[in-house]
Parts: structure tokens; C-alpha cells; sequence
């Protein structure tokens, strides 16, 4: 194979990157507006992808548990989650249509818990909802829901490639037109070309050493867009959990949500001198706080000096009995067990990286900034603003899925395929190849991203400031300039070489953890899942605003913009009944 | 320190006339789960290892499933224990070592 050319091309209407619910969702609706589809992943589609581990529940507001409870009351508590920063639009069309995502999901074959009265179950998760109105299916939601898409993908025979790594979106003038993909099985350079493309590429927790997401969550999406022009919002949110396990290392970064399943009056968590602090931290002193702030609780007691052994703070086996573990977490408890968790002793519990609240900023068309390139799911920015509260991603990427994939299709139809600049498409091939021709003397790419987990770690998670984010972005860029010209792969063999995606991947995580850390520096002030020990109180005065990321001219340098957000009575009721 | 020898099939078809069997010693802080075990190879010992990198890590999604001592199991939910033996399905065709073709 000749280096910089490209194998082989593919043409379809609408091309879908990623293949979790968000994904198989969009191209279920893409193929029934009459779209020609073709689902690509870096991993196996239907397979792969965050969705299917999915646990506690989402939110649709049926009014079932209890009547006072409807798609407004759903809204204002999302505009509140997102401390005022939601896309107001997004947020309402994310309520309304929640129910009749659920009937569509239901309709395809997905099935969840019922009472005895026939009615979907709907419980309360944490304080962030008004009333009790998540849905859940034993503890493992995800997987009915990655069942149903699977089957109605195979029923109309959509078609799907796996372990394809998309390098970079292809343009004609301003709108998109295709893409370049790495096939990691065959080790070929694939140009597929499409009137429209959907990103569903999910988020981005392997940035950080410890996260709840799938290893090969490195935030693609966010780069590729970029690189297109598009725009970012609101990527300073980057979720943080405190409950993840800490400790053994074979079960580092899974979510232990015994939150949800305290008793009235139960402390959860002490530290290493047998105290409680979680209520120390919470501006209501509850001792079950959002779940933001068990992060940020954790971190503090860990500052302090009074961790547990692994930089964290032990859940108190006392405040959940073994046997509602059992009987409301049942895979949860048995998979850790099965790895020498005691679940009747202490656990060591932590920090990890959950969910980028921000993302590819789109409007209510699921359509980001530039021309027939629609987003959807945990990459997209918008419907949550500067948090999203427990239960929302998943009615997420049922509501945006759907429209994505019509709009997408609609798009497509209208418009046409365009045809991408042949110099651009060969550059970006011989881009991807060069990485095969350098020397082996460098640094591999995981010692590099090794290196950029450790920072964003250190100074962009739960806790920033001005200095550690400065001198981070400093690092971040110093990285592109000499790590990443200098990084060479174990081996210059194509097939199934996963240095090879690695190091594609680690360029792209430098990009987007740059921009993140920029957002985050601009931001002085703290608010939702963002928060700054210098700035460390809400400023609405000065920051009832979105900040928007994309590419200058050249493709290294961004430009931050922030632009004021209105977020409607429903937040400004919130904050007077807060103060 | 915990210290394990575990060996890993290893062919590269467009090289190799047949498959070979490579045996590692790898050194951890504690407890490894196979597939935290395959993946420490790759990053610490030999980068020429072939594998897959997206699985959920925890039992839901089987494409960490191989056949660990001649059973097929999900590698991610199974403790690296020394001596062991990992190979991919027999009955799948082979991309590169650990990598095998999908449905």
C-alpha cells in the first residue's frame, strides 16, 4: 500500500460516527426519513459506547409516582441543574418530546419496570428533581436500550462499520461533505463521502486517570469538529463524581450509586479520622448533597490530610444495608464482590471524570454551527448548560437522536452530496501515514497521554485556579509543539495497530483538553460542575454567560467568546428561593 | 509488587505461517483483571501486541471475551492469575493476535 493514498472510498446519504444509543438512534430515524445510512466506530457499533452501562434511571415526566409532576416542572428543574447556562430552546424541546422518545424506545421493544398498576415505576433520584420521575429497569437500563436499537438496526439492515477511527471531517465550502477514517482491522485509509454527518462520539473521561466512561472515550467529536469550524460550548463543565471506587485497581473508576438508596439521617462517607464531611461542604449542609459536591467534598478532605490510602474518603457500610444493595444494585454489588470488594466493610471511594456537560453547540435542529454537521448525545453542548442532573442523558440522546437523524436525512436530501477538496484529502492521508515512517526513538503515545492525564487531573478537575490552569495550557501547548512531533509507535505494521489510533487519538485529546482548560481559565467564577478555589462564588452579575470555543484561521489557535444567556423565571425563581 | 507470567497468543497473518504462543512477565501494584493484564503487556512490554481497546470493562458488552486456560470467558471480569493462557475464539478468523473479526 502506497503511503498518503487513499484505499478506498464509500459514499452514502448520512454518515453516523459512533455507534452507542445516541448513534444507532439517530440512523434508526435517518433511515426512516429515507436516508441512505452508514453507522462507523471506533469500536464495534452497538456494542461499544457508554449507553449500555448505564445504571440508575432517566428522566421523563409522565406524572405517574406523582401527578403534580409534567414536562414544565421537568424543564425547570433541568434550567436550575444547569445553573442557568441551558440552551433555553434545547431544554424545552429535551422535556416535551421525553415521553414520546420513551413510546418510541418502548415501541422498538425496550421494556422497564412497572408497578402493579401497569405504570411505568418512576423514582426519585437525588434532590435535583422536583418529584419522583426516573425510569429504570432493574439496575442495568443501558441494556434494554442498546437491545431494542441493536434489533431495529438489523430489522433495516442499516448498514455499519467497525473499529474505523474518524481523523478528520472533509468540507465543501462551508458545509461538511465526508470524512477520513483509519480502519484499524484492515489498516486501510477509507474517505467516505456524505451529504450529511452526525456526530455521536460520545465524551471524553479518559483524559483524566480515573472515570466512570469506556476506555476509549477520548473525546474525537470535539477535535473533529473543531477542526471543521464548528463551534464548542459550555466545555468547562466537566462532571466530576465522588463516588467511584477507588480501590482494588481492577475495579478503579466504576460508579458505586448508593446515594440514591440512603436512609433518612445516613451520613455516607467519612474520612480517615472517622468523621463525616459531607455536609461541610454543601452550601444546605446536607449530608447527601449533588452529586457535584461529593467530588469536591472528597478532594477537600484529601487537601487536608485526612484521605484514605488511595486519595480518597470510605462509604460507611452502615448507611446502605447489604441487602438493599443487593436487591436495588444487584450487578453493581456482585461485580464488585467479585473482585474482593467486602461491600459489608468500608470502601474506598473517589473522584472520577462522568460527564462534559458542553459540547458541539447545537441548535434546535440538532445541527452544530457548520452546515450538515449534526450532533447528538454526551458530545453535543446545549441542553444542560453548566450541569446536567442525574437521569438526563439518556432522554437525551432518545430526543436528539431522533430529530438528528430526521434533520440529518432532511439535510442530505436537500442539499446533496458535495465534494471534498482532493488536496485536503490527500493531506489528511498522508498525515495519518506519516505516523508509520518515524523513527522509533520517541516517546509512545501513551507515555504522552499518561502525562496529559496527570494534568488534567492535577489543575483541571474538581478544583482549579489561575496559575495551575495557566501553566497547564502552557504544558498542553509546549506537548503539540515537541511531544507530539516527536511520538513514534512500538512498530510500523497497518493491521490492527493500536499505537496507531493511539497516537491519532492523543493529538486530538491535547486539542480538546486545551480548550477546555481555556474555558475554564476565562471563567472566574464557580457555577455547577465547574469550580474555581480563587473565584470560588457564583457571579451572575458577570457570568450569566456561554462560553464558545472554535478554531482561528490557522488550525492551532482558539478563540474563546462568551455570549450572554437569558435563562427565563425559572432560574431566577430558583435563585430567590435560594437566597 | 505483584509479580505474574502469562502468556498470549500471538500471529500476525500476512507474516507468520502459523501462531505462536509468547509468554510475560508483568509487575503490578496489586490484583489485575485479564484484561487490565493484556493491556499492561501492550503498554509496559511489547507495543507490537494487537488488541481491542473498546469494551466496557465491566461484563456488559463481550468483546473482551476469549479464551482464557481453554475457556471462554470475559476477560474483564476475570482475575490475571499467573501461568494463565490467553487466546482469542478458535473458531474466528484473525486479524492480529488478540484482534479477531466480528459478526
Amino acid at each position: 500500500m502506497s503511503e498518503g493514498a487513499i484505499n478506498r472510498t464509500i459514499e452514502t446519504d448520512v454518515l453516523v460516527i459512533g455507534g452507542g444509543g445516541g448513534g444507532l438512534r439517530a440512523a434508526v430515524a435517518a433511515h426512516d426519513a429515507g436516508a441512505r445510512v452508514l453507522v462507523l466506530s471506533k469500536g464495534i457499533v452497538g456494542k461499544s459506547g457508554l449507553t449500555q452501562t448505564a445504571v440508575t434511571g432517566f428522566q421523563v415526566a409522565f406524572g405517574y409516582a406523582d401527578p403534580r409532576d409534567n414536562p414544565e416542572v421537568h424543564y425547570g428543574d433541568t434550567i436550575r441543574g444547569g445553573y442557568g447556562l441551558a440552551d433555553p430552546a434545547l431544554a424545552r424541546i429535551f422535556c416535551d418530546e421525553a415521553i414520546a422518545a420513551v413510546e418510541d424506545i418502548e415501541s422498538f421493544g425496550a421494556r422497564f419496570d412497572r408497578e402493579a398498576d401497569g405504570k411505568l415505576t418512576q423514582r426519585k433520584l437525588d434532590s435535583s428533581q422536583t418529584y419522583p420521575r426516573s425510569i429504570k429497569k432493574g439496575d442495568s437500563l443501558g441494556t434494554p436500550i442498546m437491545q431494542a436499537l441493536r434489533r431495529e438496526m438489523n430489522k433495516r439492515d442499516v448498514p455499519r462499520l467497525h473499529e474505523m477511527l474518524v481523523t478528520r471531517l472533509l468540507k465543501d465550502g462551508d458545509k461538511v461533505c465526508g470524512a477520513i477514517a483509519l480502519d484499524f482491522q484492515k489498516g486501510e485509509i477509507v474517505e467516505i463521502r456524505a451529504g450529511a454527518i452526525i456526530m455521536a462520539t460520545g465524551g471524553a473521561g479518559e483524559l483524566f486517570p480515573v472515570h466512570s466512561n469506556t476506555p476509549d472515550s477520548t473525546g474525537d467529536g470535539y477535535a473533529l469538529a473543531l477542526n471543521a469550524g464548528a463551534d464548542l460550548v459550555d466545555i468547562e463543565f466537566l462532571l466530576m463524581l465522588g463516588h467511584a471506587v477507588l480501590h482494588p485497581a481492577t475495579v478503579r473508576g466504576v460508579l458505586f450509586t448508593f446515594q440514591y438508596l440512603l436512609t433518612k439521617g445516613a451520613k455516607p462517607l467519612f474520612n480517615s479520622e472517622g468523621e463525616s464531611f459531607l455536609s461541610n461542604y454543601d452550601p444546605e449542609g446536607n449530608d447527601n448533597p449533588a452529586r457535584h459536591i461529593y467530588a469536591r467534598a472528597v478532594y477537600g478532605e484529601v487537601r487536608e490530610g485526612r484521605g484514605s490510602p488511595h486519595g480518597g474518603a470510605f462509604f460507611d457500610p452502615g448507611s446502605v444495608s447489604h441487602e438493599t444493595l443487593m436487591e436495588s444494585l444487584p450487578s453493581q454489588t456482585k461485580y464488585l464482590e467479585k473482585f474482593g470488594v467486602d461491600m459489608t466493610q468500608p470502601i474506598e471511594v473517589g473522584a472520577a471524570a462522568h460527564y462534559v456537560c458542553g459540547g458541539i453547540k447545537i441548535n434546535t435542529q440538532s445541527q452544530s454551527t457548520v452546515p450538515g454537521l449534526f450532533a447528538v448525545g454526551e458530545c453535543s453542548g446545549g441542553p444542560h448548560g453548566a450541569g446536567r442532573i442525574g437521569g438526563n442523558s439518556l432522554t437525551e440522546i432518545l430526543v436528539f437522536g431522533k430529530r438528528a437523524g430526521a434533520e440529518a436525512a432532511a439535510f442530505a436530501n436537500a442539499q446533496g452530496a458535495g465534494t471534498p477538496n482532493s488536496d485536503e484529502v490527500l493531506a489528511e492521508a498522508s498525515r495519518v501515514t506519516s505516523y508509520l515512517s518515524r523513527k522509533r526513538t520517541g516517546p509512545r503515545p501513551n507515555e504522552i497521554k499518561t502525562r496529559l492525564q496527570k494534568l488534567m487531573n492535577d489543575y483541571v478537575g474538581v478544583v482549579r485556579n489561575n496559575e495551575g490552569l495557566r501553566n497547564t495550557i502552557a504544558e498542553f501547548e509546549r506537548m503539540e509543539r515537541e511531544d507530539l512531533p516527536a511520538m513514534s509507535m512500538a512498530e510500523d505494521n497497518r493491521v490492527g495497530n493500536y499505537d496507531w489510533i493511539e497516537a491519532l487519538e492523543v493529538s486530538a485529546m491535547i486539542r480538546f483538553a486545551r480548550a477546555m482548560a481555556g474555558a475554564a481559565l476565562l471563567r472566574t467564577e464557580s457555577r455547577g460542575a465547574h469550580y474555581r478555589e480563587d473565584y470560588p462564588e457564583l457571579d451572575d452579575e458577570n457570568w450569566l454567560q456561554n462560553i464558545v470555543i472554535r478554531h482561528t484561521g490557522n488550525d492551532d489557535a482558539l478563540a474563546f467568546e462568551t455570549r450572554a444567556c437569558t435563562p427565563g423565571p425559572e432560574y431566577t425563581a430558583a435563585l430567590a428561593e435560594a437566597s | 509488587m505483584e509479580k505474574l507470567n502469562i502468556t498470549l497468543y500471538r500471529f500476525d497473518p500476512s507474516c507468520d505461517a502459523e501462531p505462536r504462543l509468547q509468554s510475560y512477565d508483568i509487575e503490578s501494584d496489586g490484583p489485575l483483571s485479564v484484561l487490565q493484564a493484556i493491556r499492561h503487556v501492550y503498554h509496559k512490554v511489547d507495543g507490537t501486541l494487537s488488541f481491542r481497546n473498546s469494551d466496557c470493562r465491566r461484563g456488559v458488552c463481550g468483546i473482551c471475551s476469549m479464551m482464557i486456560n481453554g475457556r471462554r470467558q470475559l476477560t474483564c471480569m476475570c482475575l490475571a492469575t499467573d501461568g494463565m493462557t490467553v487466546e482469542p475464539p478458535s473458531n474466528r478468523t484473525i486479524v492480529k493476535d488478540l484482534v479477531f473479526e466480528t459478526d
